[in-house]
């Protein structure tokens, strides 16, 4: 894998969707599988610094993660 | 600021006051889950937590201490990250790591770093901004994959536009004098 190729797949994991959950199981970005130790940190610190600017631009104040988990919420 | 001045409307089902704790709560679970970024997914991970604080939110009964809801959240998640490592069979973390006491602290939204963003973000050449404002849009509801299609990108294509804008809002953000983390802008 090229150092491009592996921070396309960083900017995947670090955005905030997850497939929905099946079951009891928690449902991982696929794309997280297919990087190693390092580039996973990289994708956690890149989707901190990300929800920042997301809770900053949201009128509400919300990230991406926090309208999903909101969204999962039955209504 | 303690976030449990929200407790109540949440144990009651109010999903506004939810919303609320969740922009001030997130940062500070999230921050508590980094030691276990590389062994799971973290993203998946939080947002079970998450969803789990509201669920066992109107049974939570607090302690006196501050941030109750919080701090709930910060052990839930743990929990959850610990389960993980052992379903996944994943290299274990370190038991410094697992014993450290969180830091349940809730920092104060910044009104002017708003500001700064948003002028930022209007700044970002079109397609890029395209990129940006998709994934903003979706709440976390639709993979990028999707927002490629509904934008007429490949995904490739996408995901380059994407790390453009994120990387061109560090560089505006940094000549104000702002940095938010480096990894905005690497």
């Amino acid at each position: 894998m090229t150092p491009e190729d592996e921070d396309l797949l960083i900017e995947q994991v670090a955005g905030a969707w997850r497939p929905a959950p099946t079951d009891d199981t928690l449902t991982y970005h696929k794309a997280w599988h297919d990087l190693g130790e390092a580039a996973r940190m990289k994708a956690f610190d890149r989707a901190r610094a990300l929800r920042t600017a997301e809770a900053a631009l949201d009128p509400d104040g919300l990230s991406t993660t926090a309208r999903a988990v909101l969204s999962r919420i039955p209504r | 600021m303690d976030l449990d001045v929200y407790l109540s409307a949440i144990a009651s089902g109010d999903t506004v006051a939810f919303g609320r704790w969740l922009a001030d709560a997130e940062p500070s679970v999230r921050a508590s889950l980094r030691s276990f970024a590389a062994v799971v997914d973290v993203e998946a991970v939080l947002q079970e937590a998450l969803l789990r604080v509201w669920q066992v939110a109107p049974r939570f009964v607090p302690d006196g201490g501050a941030n109750g809801l919080v701090r709930l959240a910060v052990r839930i998640g743990r929990n959850l990250a610990v389960s993980e490592v052992r379903r996944t069979r994943a290299r274990p973390v370190e038991p410094a790591d697992l014993e450290a006491e969180p830091d349940a602290t809730v920092a104060a939204p910044d009104p002017m770093l708003r500001a700064a963003i948003a002028e930022c973000r209007d700044k970002l050449p079109a397609k890029p901004r395209e990129a940006f404002d998709a994934r903003l849009a979706s709440g976390g509801g639709s993979d990028d994959a999707d927002l490629a299609t509904s934008l007429g990108m490949r995904l490739n294509t996408f995901l380059q536009n994407f790390t453009r804008a994120r990387k061109l809002l560090a560089e505006c953000l940094g000549r104000r004098g702002i940095v938010i983390d480096q990894e905005l802008g690497a």
